[in-house]
């Protein structure tokens, strides 16, 4: 059954539809033509390996909070899933029911960014947390108006703390 | 030669050592900080011992430390590497009376070219060409300090005579500046160095950085095996260097190689060393820089164009035996060679520094390739050290050949979970003015400029990727799950993975092998 993955990659946003069949796998990028491609058994973990219109692909695939990074040749791309976190953010809320944002990760809040009453767009950055010396920005996952703020900045908060809560504007 | 050798430093140079250590059968002592426990360098020793935290001021340069564990373990000799305690004339008298073989110069040899104004005068002594200047100047005698800035010409270089680091340096351009560059100079200097005495030079430019490295023995012998052309640098350090240079003829190379030896014997050196001069393209003059009491990072290009083992002539000086005396006339080097430092940097972000988890390594191979590294699929690179993770070094038959070669050995080298300067290294190969040899030791900060990513559909391939990815491991909406993967979801993810015959691993942020790795 085929299923599509939309991704963000810089600004760009990508999908990528992926059909498997007893007959092999196609994947369809942008809603342009289909593509049989041949993957291959690679048995290095992490490594995806397949054949696109006879040229030979191989990439390195590692998880990230809200994506993943692959790593071809040189260059170290990263693929962020549609709606899901920026680069070295992590997505508030991507466990959270509606409403709620907790604490991703264990850190030191740094710095808050909203107040209560604040209209939000889905994917802004609500506050940012630090942790082992990495700063990583917490996103509201959905459209929403800002209804209370339980952290303040230095504040250590442990993981899956309640820190921010939200009417979602719209149903979704 | 020593029975067990304490090799105190740490990433590429002491697994460099070990290495020849290990050919000789002599047994290898490492030394560590907490954050390289899981280092190589330790891994590959016959023993390891402790010496601290992370900080180097805590770890590889405490002397007592080091001295410490090489007592502990029986080690009769200690290679200091290069950086940390190399150049340290303490260390190695610490060495001397605790009757363990410092595998370096003498500590009075360390001495006699640490300070500037005596070198020069040691140099000019045994004749090897100086940068035209005036010693000693006094900064309260403006007059005398313009009668010899007139002799020398401008533009020209005001240094502290105990300086080192870049500080209490100034070039001055015309006249006009000398007086407030000499007040400003001494008084860095008196306040940097307790010492206000600065010295005048001519300021060389554009001018070619050449070394020439050297071995001497206890036996009054010295030899030198040619030049290394280390033009290509960004804030002083150096990025590529290549054996022979385009620059040197074999009239030249002669000329320089005396000019080393002669510096060397002039010293009471020992060991290997290297003899840096800045030579002028236009004129063909060259003159003496310094004199760095070490093996330097870039000494494989120089091993591989020479046929020798530097590390085994360093053992072998330091245990007393006598240099074979090279064949006669100039040294010849056999074919090219290239080294690319490869650094922990994003070439696209400034070069600014990465570390972290390293999750995967392709290691470069084949035909007249060699990387000495510190790399394995594993690696967390510590925050505390420099960035440099190792060195990719080629040999071929000529320059350009070895230019090739290293464009293809770094097309092979693939690091993923940190960023490497591979992508710069790339883009220097394909420049015109580096494929003609027209460097110079401020080109790359004045004519380079990285080049962004090519667009050549690699992100089509990496979008690709990163579906497979998720069909192997994604939940039903394809986000990524923020915590870790459960066991059930793994073993979902296996027998997913087994259907489509590929494998996929799944890195928690940081995580190492938290997902299926079988």
């Amino acid at each position: 059954m085929a299923k599509r993955h939309r991704f963000v990659v810089g600004e760009d946003e990508r999908s990528v539809e992926v059909d498997q069949t007893p007959d092999g796998v196609t994947v369809t990028l942008d809603e342009g033509d289909a593509v049989d491609i041949d993957v291959l058994e690679v048995q290095v973990p992490g490594t995806v390996s397949f054949f696109v219109g006879g040229r030979q692909q191989r990439a390195y695939v590692a998880r990230r909070a809200g994506g993943y990074e692959v790593t071809i040749g040189e260059r170290r791309f990263v693929v962020e899933t549609a709606s899901g976190g920026r680069r070295r953010g992590a997505v508030g809320g991507a466990e959270d029911v509606p409403g709620q944002i907790t604490a991703p990760l264990a850190g030191v809040v740094v710095e808050i960014r909203v107040s209560v009453g604040d209209d939000l767009e889905a994917g802004t950055t609500v506050l940012v947390l630090e942790a082992m010396k990495m700063q990583n920005e917490v996103q509201i996952p959905h459209d929403g108006t800002i209804t209370a703020i339980h952290a303040e900045a230095g504040q250590n908060v442990d993981k899956g703390v309640l820190l921010v809560e939200y009417d979602t504007d719209s149903e979704e | 030669m020593p029975k067990r050798v304490l090799l105190a430093n740490r990433g590429e140079i002491a697994l460099r050592v070990q290495r020849t250590c290990r050919e000789l059968g002599i047994e290898t002592v490492a030394v560590y900080s907490e954050p390289d426990r899981n280092a190589l360098h330790v891994r590959q020793a016959d023993a390891a011992v402790a010496i601290g935290p992370g900080p180097a001021t805590e770890s590889y340069l405490v002397i007592d430390n080091i001295i410490e564990a090489a007592k502990r373990t029986g080690a009769d000799a200690v290679h200091p590497g290069y950086g940390f305690l190399s150049e340290n004339a303490a260390f190695a008298e610490a060495c001397d009376a605790n009757g363990i073989t410092f595998i370096g110069p003498p500590a009075s040899a360390m001495q006699a070219m640490g300070d500037k104004v005596a070198a020069r005068r040691l140099m000019a002594d045994a004749g090897v060409p100086i940068i035209p200047g005036a010693n000693d100047v006094d900064p309260s005698d403006l007059s005398a300090a313009h009668a010899e800035a007139d002799r020398i010409g401008f533009p020209l270089m005001v240094k502290a005579a105990g300086g080192g680091g870049g500080r209490g340096i100034r070039v001055v351009e015309t006249p006009d500046g000398l007086d407030g560059a000499m007040q400003l100079s001494s008084s860095e200097a008196a306040a940097a160095f307790g010492n206000a005495t600065v010295f005048l030079e001519r300021y060389v430019s554009p001018a070619r950085h050449i070394e020439v490295q050297v071995m001497a023995d206890a036996h009054g012998n010295a030899r030198a095996f040619g030049e290394r052309e280390c033009s290509v640098q960004r804030r002083h350090q150096k990025l590529l260097e290549e054996a022979p240079s385009v620059a040197v003829d074999p009239e030249l190379r002669a000329r320089l190689c005396d000019a080393a030896t002669a510096a060397a014997l002039s010293c009471g050196y020992r060991n290997a060393g290297t003899v840096e001069f800045l030579l002028d393209d236009r004129t063909g003059e060259f003159f003496f820089l310094e004199m760095n009491a070490r093996l330097q990072v870039e000494h494989p290009i120089t091993e591989l164009v020479y046929g020798v083992d530097l590390v085994a002539l360093q053992l072998a000086v330091a245990d007393g035996e006598e240099l074979e005396p090279g064949p006669a006339g100039p040294p010849e080097p056999n074919g090219w060679s290239i080294e690319c430092r490869i650094n922990a940097e994003d070439p696209h972000a400034n070069f600014a520094p990465s570390f972290g988890l390293v999750e995967h390594v392709d290691m470069p191979q084949g035909p007249g390739v060699r990387f000495d590294s510190m790399l394995y699929a594993g690696l967390d690179v510590p925050v505390f050290y420099d960035s440099l993770l190792g060195k990719l070094i080629v040999w071929a038959e000529d320059r350009p050949a070895a230019i090739a070669r290293m464009r293809r050995a770094l097309q092979d080298l693939v690091v993923a979970g940190i960023d490497t300067n591979s992508a710069f290294h790339l883009a220097l190969l394909d420049n015109p003015d580096f494929v003609a040899g027209n460097v110079d030791t401020g080109w790359l900060e004045r004519d380079f400029t990285m080049p962004p990513p090519a667009d050549d559909g690699r992100d089509v391939t990496a979008l690709i990727a990163a579906a497979l990815a998720a069909e192997m491991g994604g939940r039903a909406d394809g986000a990524a799950p923020a915590a870790g993967p459960s066991a059930a979801d793994l073993w979902a993810r296996v027998a997913r993975a087994d259907a489509m015959n590929t494998r996929v691993q799944h890195t928690g942020e940081r995580g190492w092998r938290s997902g299926i790795g079988s």
